[in-house]
């Protein structure tokens, strides 16, 4: 039986405030516009946050967008110009975080990040140092959504994989369920009053969520079938048609990690030169372009081929489940609105259609 | 890199505001800097074998000197670099001299703000590649616009060096304005006399084609290889068959047509020869007057043409030549005076011109060389001559002193006396500038030998007293009293502009004027025949008031920049030029819409289209890098990454 | 070396060589004494200056920037500083939309002979820069968040365009197909209560195409990549002026393209469609009337009244018909031009400079590059090389910074000064939803209040102005510097 703890809504900001005394708190915030987005940002005393589902998940936590590798400056003897030292910074930026409110999607893809960046041959310090220092809450989803298939491939609204602490909300506050020591050791902690009265509750809450769901297809035979259709080129240009080749999909992706280094700053300036690993995005030409201006993945068609048949046929094979954690940002947020499921769906079907 | 700077002091033009040492200590520590210091002057001989002896001792790869202006010494510096064995591309110039030493005296701001120009100028060197000239053929003809005595003198002078020379002039006949001239100052020679030969010289020359009542329509093309097109306007008289006999003047009745070539004192006929030596001698018609050509009847020349010559359907023509250099020669026009109320403001018709005036006192204008004033036929007496009207007066937008008015107002008076020896002449003037070989002694001769009464002043008022005479009111302020005197005739010294239309030719040939239309030379000292734009040469007043011995010696300067030039079969191109990355490039044409010279085209590479830059035609201007959205052709020495690099430099919290 | 503190402020300037630059040498041989503060980039021509260096000294801690070149008529190269005096007078107009005072920026001509009027336009500019004070940075306000109002009113009645005759189009489209190798339209998408591209090359794909209110996307975004093949797409009002600046931008033939066509009554602005019908499961159906949709999710009905519930761009939409098309089916509605500031424009002119700056500062900060934007506009047509992400030319960092997602808005602005027409796909593709229009929007008014109501993608012979010049400008005078 795990330690549960419950806070009333109006509790919540306390609960952040006693978080935010040892470590950075990123809580989603909206961002009013037109077109509203919640994106996370480190909460403070007083900061406005926000339970829903973020427009742009956590990843950053663990992954930042761009992250200084090596901070380098080279200094100058005065009296011999030619005698010039290096100074080399390789600490990476780690700071203890809690994830407030991540969605259970967005919690698996921590899992999903850590089979490459720490079980591979050699692990990554950056982001060794950044997981290690990171706790996340995870707020259960109550209901499915048009673009969401977590439980297509695996997960569910309630999946615990990669959360620390799982919330879900009551018809009077929320219940916080520690899954992990590092979870419950937080909610020992949190002075919030007790949950247990409260776990029968939470327990019909969260299969009441499961039940409106739309039924899931099965997703058994995708590895092979999409690996069965990498040479089949007509099939990707068609389903790429519409696509515009930007970087949506793989930025809101919660499992993406492709990165690029490029070196920024001048070694002699006051402020050194930075090698910084940011974000990369295979939907971009870019991704394959070789130094001698060839590459390998000229058409859109062949780098949605690799985005798709990463998430569900070669990531598979190396680590035996999917990369793709079916929060559906990536249908969302997509300009031109190209569904990924559908890809898939076309895929497993592809044979049943030839017939 | 390894990249050496130097700071020049020159002397204390630039030590004297800028602490040049602490610049160098400074610049140690900029990237890739191996070696900074200051020289006393890097332009010297002993500057520039430091800089040399630096280049092999410390390897260095790239080179900085902070001193004058590149506009100066950036070719020489060039040539230093190359010397020592880098391309000449490698160097950049930091300008702390014109743009620090000189405009600032806060020693502490000064050597801060040359410090950041080194800073910005070794950020761009970082950024330069070696640059390979390609080598180009050269067309060996030169364009010259503008026969009057400068352009005459740099035609001959490059025709006798066995150049093909292509002679422009606008009007009728060659000899600009010294071929209105009676005599020349200060030896009272015969203008026609000197200047007659080298018209017939320019005739015969083999190696000159001359194109008279001609213009320059349009220049295309770049230093080598030019392309001109000529306007030949239509004379109405077919110069192949025309002999010069002059029968058609003889008959013509339009007796009315005003005569340009005599500054309009008295008329002339609508079909005429300029003046006697006119080179060509061919005759030319007036449309305007002709009256075959305004009422559709008269044909009289036609009849009386003893080869047939007249043609009253002809056209203008376009002509194109090909050059590899241009001279532009296109002297001066007057000033248009009567904007001086105070001198008549052209109501009065014996206020006459210096320029009218010669004309009345040459033996070949319209009074035959008898000073007759044009109100009636009279031989004046009293003659006043005013100096400066329309120079070095400010309230009409001249400051500038004409330069040889002075003279020649000197030698007509000279010349009055010798024509009327009871008259009497008075000279208003504000300062004698006298400055010339023998100009001082022959204004005194005008005063003393030949009795001149100079009055130092101005004149105020002009108005006649109804006697037939003319009331010259001015001030004496050596005297400090007024003055009046009774004249038959005033003289005025109008002072220059540049030629009508100059600005437009500067545009054709994209060299700079100023603002008074003057073409601006590359320098004003070291450069006065050069403009910016390579193969283009100024001779004459068109660059700058000058008198006739200064004009004939940029003439023939100007021939020898034309020969120096042609010495070589081939010449360079600039490789400061754009290029494209064909990885880059989508085939917009934005670039070739824009591109000024036409210097880009299109062109296919395995299937697509892509744009090129056509290397010896590119300017190098770099409107195309700045209109190409994905910076995929750029300037070289200027790309986008070098201009970053100086933002970045200055621009970096 | 940072500025010297209290004395200077950090003054850029960029000279051209032949005039300017020796202008300012002239000044210095006359020992005409200046402020100390100007730093001078020589350049071979204000034609080479691109506003964006510009605008990247601007961000980047400039307190002033100064052009110079020839004067108008004079350039050495005969024509560089025609075009760089539009290029320049519409960075003026534009940067105070970012939140810069124009002030800072000041461009004039001054020849090489001009020494004394150099010394003048140091002395004035500095002065000025000083009276104005160290600008302001963009991390220095606290953001800013403010919503476009969407209450607007239309120039014309809006509607679900469900009259129009869907399968007269599809006919025509489907006898035409043959000789093409796609026809680009729209069809649905993963539900009913949105539309995607549709690509056809079959009768039975024809089949599929759908005309209506959630017809958002902008097919011409496709046309480029086609080129040289014969293509059609099918095109609202708005979509065909895309396609007519394509034309006028030799980025498409005009041989190649066959233009289906009919009058489009508006299109939903999808983001407050998507906030109404908020977090569902599935879409039950969608009712289409006269003056708006009715759609039913998880069976709650929704109520989209099409006068509500617009893109921006249709309340002002005066071109609802393609101005250029082969196959037009419906008559083409005419609409009288009625005062109309697009809402993104309209909130950025209600605030003052400092707070636009904090505007962008709060906007900018959630970008994360995905360069969705860039990827939907049709007028990108760099696509793989654009300059955001090239090291050569190097115009911005890889480092996350808000100045950098910024000026790469401007870049993106300031490309389509003259070609952006409105199409709003860049806002819209936006999955954070900056309001990013509002800088294309700013420079289009600049071009049309500049270019005599120039506007882009109405006539296929029209030069981009921009790429064109007038000797005698109209519209743009030479200041006074007094």
């Amino acid at each position: 039986m795990s330690i549960t703890r419950f806070v009333k809504p109006e509790g919540l900001p306390a609960f952040l405030a006693h978080l935010s005394k040892d470590a950075r708190v990123l809580a989603p915030v909206v961002k009013p516009a037109d077109k509203r987005s919640v994106v996370f940002e480190p909460w403070k005393e007083g900061k406005e946050f926000t339970l829903e589902k973020a427009t742009v998940p956590a990843k950053a936590a663990v992954l930042p967008q761009c992250e200084t590798l090596v901070s380098y400056r080279k200094v100058k003897d005065k009296a011999n110009p030619q005698n010039v030292t290096l100074e080399l910074d390789d600490t990476p930026q780690a700071e203890t975080t809690v994830v407030f409110a991540a969605r259970p999607c967005d919690a698996r893809g921590y899992v999903t990040l850590d089979r490459p960046y720490l079980k591979g041959p050699i692990a990554d310090p950056y982001y060794k140092a950044r997981r290690e220092k990171l706790t996340v809450i995870t707020l259960t989803c109550n209901s499915g959504c048009n673009t969401c298939f977590c439980h297509w491939v695996g997960g569910g609204p309630s999946s615990p994989e990669g959360s620390d602490i799982l919330m879900t909300e009551l018809s009077d506050g929320y219940i916080l369920q520690g899954i992990t020591p590092k979870g419950d050791a937080l909610l020992e902690g949190s002075g919030l009053d007790d949950g247990a009265d409260r776990f029968k509750e939470m327990e019909d809450v969260r299969k009441a969520a499961w039940a409106t769901l739309v039924k899931a297809p099965n997703l058994k035979d995708a590895p092979a079938k999409v690996a069965a259709k990498f040479t089949d080129v007509d099939f990707w240009t068609r389903e790429t048609d519409r696509c515009l080749s930007c970087g949506a999909c793989t930025y809101f992706c919660p499992t993406c990690y492709c990165f690029n280094i490029t070196d920024e700053g001048e070694a002699t300036s006051e402020k050194g030169g930075r090698r910084l690993r940011t974000w990369d995005n295979c939907m971009s030409p870019l991704f394959t372009r070789e130094a001698s201006g060839h590459n390998t993945r000229m058409e859109k068609a062949l780098r949605m081929r690799n985005r798709v048949s990463h998430k569900f046929s070669t990531y598979p094979e190396n680590w035996g489940t999917f990369s793709c954690n079916g929060c559906g940002r990536c249908i969302s947020n997509c300009p031109v609105s190209l569904d990924i499921r559908q890809i898939v769906l076309d895929a497993i079907n592809a044979d049943k259609a030839a017939k | 890199m390894r990249i050496g700077v130097f700071i020049c002091h020159c002397g204390s033009n630039i030590a004297g505001t800028v602490d040049c040492a602490k610049v160098a200590e400074n610049a140690r520590m900029f990237p890739d800097v191996v070696l900074a210091k200051d020289i006393m002057y890097t332009c010297a001989e002993p500057g520039q074998a430091a800089i040399e002896a630096a280049i092999h001792e410390h390897k260095l790869d790239g080179v900085v000197v902070a001193s004058c202006s590149p506009r100066i010494h950036e070719p020489t510096f060039r040539r230093t670099v190359e010397r020592a064995g880098l391309n000449r591309y490698m160097f950049e110039m930091a300008n702390i001299r014109e743009h620090v030493s000189w405009i600032g005296k806060d020693k502490e701001a000064n050597t801060n703000k040359a410090t950041e120009l080194v800073q910005i100028a070794v950020a761009k060197l970082r950024n330069d590649k070696p640059l390979k000239a390609k080598s180009f053929d050269v067309n060996k003809r030169v364009l010259i616009i503008g026969a009057g005595v400068a352009g005459i003198q740099a035609a001959l002078d490059c025709a006798e060096g066995g150049i093909q020379v292509v002679l422009v002039e606008r009007e009728a006949t060659i000899g600009g304005k010294m071929a209105k001239l009676d005599k020349t100052f200060p030896t009272v020679d015969c203008s026609a006399c000197i200047l007659g030969p080298k018209m017939v010289d320019v005739a015969q020359h083999p190696n000159i084609t001359l194109y008279a009542k001609s213009e320059v329509e349009d220049i295309s093309g770049y230093v080598g290889n030019f392309s001109i097109k000529i306007r030949k306007r239509a004379t109405y008289v077919d110069w192949d068959k025309c002999t010069g006999c002059g029968a058609c003047t003889e008959k013509c009745p339009a007796k009315k047509t005003p005569d340009t070539f005599n500054e309009l004192v008295g008329p002339t006929t609508a079909i005429n020869i300029a003046f006697p030596q006119a080179i060509p001698k061919k005759a030319v018609i007036n449309p305007e007057h002709c009256r075959q050509l305004t009422k559709g009847k008269c044909g009289v020349c036609a009849k009386v043409c003893p080869t047939g010559a007249i043609n009253y359907e002809q056209q203008d023509e376009i002509i194109t030549e090909e050059v590899g250099c241009i001279v532009a020669a296109t002297g001066y026009d007057l000033m248009d005076w009567t904007v001086y109320e105070e001198y008549g403001g052209g109501r009065y018709p014996d206020v006459v011109t210096s320029l009218q005036y010669e004309r009345l006192l040459s033996a070949s204008g319209p009074t035959e060389g008898h000073i007759k004033r044009p109100s009636d036929g009279k031989e004046p007496k009293n003659i006043v001559f005013i100096q400066c009207v329309g120079s070095r007066d400010r309230s009409i937008g001249r400051p500038y002193c004409s330069g040889f008015c002075c003279m020649y107002t000197a030698k007509q008076a000279i010349l009055t006396k010798d024509h009327i020896p009871d008259s009497k002449s008075y000279v208003f003037y504000m300062d004698i500038r006298a400055n010339g070989k023998i100009y001082d002694e022959f204004t005194r001769r005008a005063m003393e030998e030949y009795g001149t009464e100079y009055i130092r002043g101005r004149v105020s008022k002009i108005y006649p007293d109804g006697e037939g005479h003319l009331i010259v009111r001015g001030v004496d302020t050596l005297l400090g009293e007024g003055v009046e005197i009774k004249a038959d005739l005033v003289v005025l010294a109008v002072g220059v502009e540049a030629a009508k239309g100059s600005p437009k030719l500067a545009e054709k040939l994209r060299i700079s004027y100023d603002s008074y239309g003057f073409f601006l030379e590359s320098h004003v000292k070291l450069k006065p025949v050069e403009t910016n734009t390579a193969g283009v040469y100024l001779a004459g007043v068109c660059q700058g008031v000058k008198d006739i011995p200064a004009s004939v010696a940029q003439g023939s300067a100007a021939a020898a920049k034309v020969l120096g030039l042609f010495s070589k079969d081939k010449l360079e191109n600039d490789p400061q030029i754009a290029s494209v990355d064909m990885k880059r490039c989508v085939d917009c044409g934005k670039c070739i819409r824009c591109c000024p010279f036409g210097a880009i085209k299109e062109v296919e590479f395995r299937g697509k289209m892509y744009a090129q830059v056509i290397e010896t035609v590119c300017q190098g201007c770099g409107l195309c890098t700045s209109t190409c959205p994905q910076g995929a052709i750029q300037l070289s020495h200027a790309t986008d990454n070098q201009i970053l690099a100086e933002v970045n430099t200055l621009c970096q919290c | 070396m940072p500025v010297l503190n209290g004395k200077e402020l950090r003054i850029v300037g960029f000279l051209c060589n032949w005039c300017s630059y020796g202008g300012a040498d002239t000044a210095g041989t006359a020992r005409a004494g200046q402020p100390t503060d100007l730093r001078i980039i020589r350049v071979p021509c204000s034609g080479r200056i691109d506003p964006l260096f510009i605008v990247k000294a601007l961000l980047n801690g400039a307190d002033g920037v100064l052009v110079s070149g020839c004067h108008p008529r004079d350039c050495h190269y005969a024509a560089g500083n025609f075009y760089a005096r539009r290029r320049l007078e519409v960075l003026k107009q534009f940067l105070p939309v970012l939140g810069i005072d124009d002030r800072r920026f000041e461009y004039t001509w001054v020849s090489a002979s001009e020494g004394q009027r150099w010394q003048h336009v140091v002395q004035t500019f500095t002065k000025r820069i000083h009276d104005l004070g160290p600008a302001p940075k963009l991390e220095d306000p606290e953001p800013l968040l403010k919503v476009v109002d969407m209450a607007l009113t239309s120039l014309r009645p809006l509607g679900t365009g469900q009259k129009n005759k869907l399968d007269e189009l599809k006919a025509a489209i489907k006898a035409k197909l043959p000789e093409l190798e796609v026809v680009i339209g729209w069809q649905q998408g993963y539900d009913a209560a949105r539309t995607v591209p549709l690509f056809m090359r079959t009768p039975e794909d024809v089949d599929k195409l759908v005309w209506g209110p959630f017809n958002v996307n902008n097919p011409a975004v496709y046309l480029p990549q086609y080129k040289g093949k014969k293509v059609g797409i099918v095109v609202k009002g708005c979509d065909a002026k895309s396609v007519v600046e394509l034309l006028q931008e030799n980025l498409i033939n005009r041989e190649d393209v066959t233009i289906f066509a009919m009058p489009c009554e508006g299109t939903l602005d999808m983001a407050r469609v998507n906030q109404e019908l908020g977090r569902y499961t599935t879409i039950d159906k969608v009712e289409y009337d006269e003056v708006g949709v009715t759609i039913t999710a998880d069976g709650k009905e929704h109520r989209f009244c099409m006068n509500d519930f617009a893109q921006g761009k249709c309340y002002g939409c005066t071109m609802p018909t393609a101005v250029l098309s082969d196959t037009l089916i419906g008559t083409p509605t005419e609409v009288k031009p009625g005062p109309y500031t697009p809402p993104e424009l309209a909130l950025l002119d209600s605030m003052s400079l400092d707070e636009r700056l904090a505007f962008w500062r709060g906007q900018m900060e959630r970008c994360i590059r995905c360069y969705a934007c860039r990827n939907a506009c049709p007028m990108c047509v760099c696509r793989d090389y654009c300059i955001a992400e090239s090291r050569e030319p190097h115009w911005i960092s890889q480092e996350d910074s808000t100045r950098d997602k910024l000026f790469f808005q401007t870049i993106h602005a300031m490309h389509l000064a003259g070609r952006c027409t409105g199409c709003g796909e860049c806002q819209r593709a936006c999955p954070v939803g900056i309001p990013i229009l509002a800088l294309r929007q700013q420079i289009a008014r600049a071009v049309g209040q500049l270019f005599d109501g120039y506007k882009s993608g109405v006539d296929p012979e029209a030069v981009p102005p921009l790429l064109g010049y007038e000797v005698e400008e109209k519209n743009i005078h030479e200041r006074e510097w007094k």
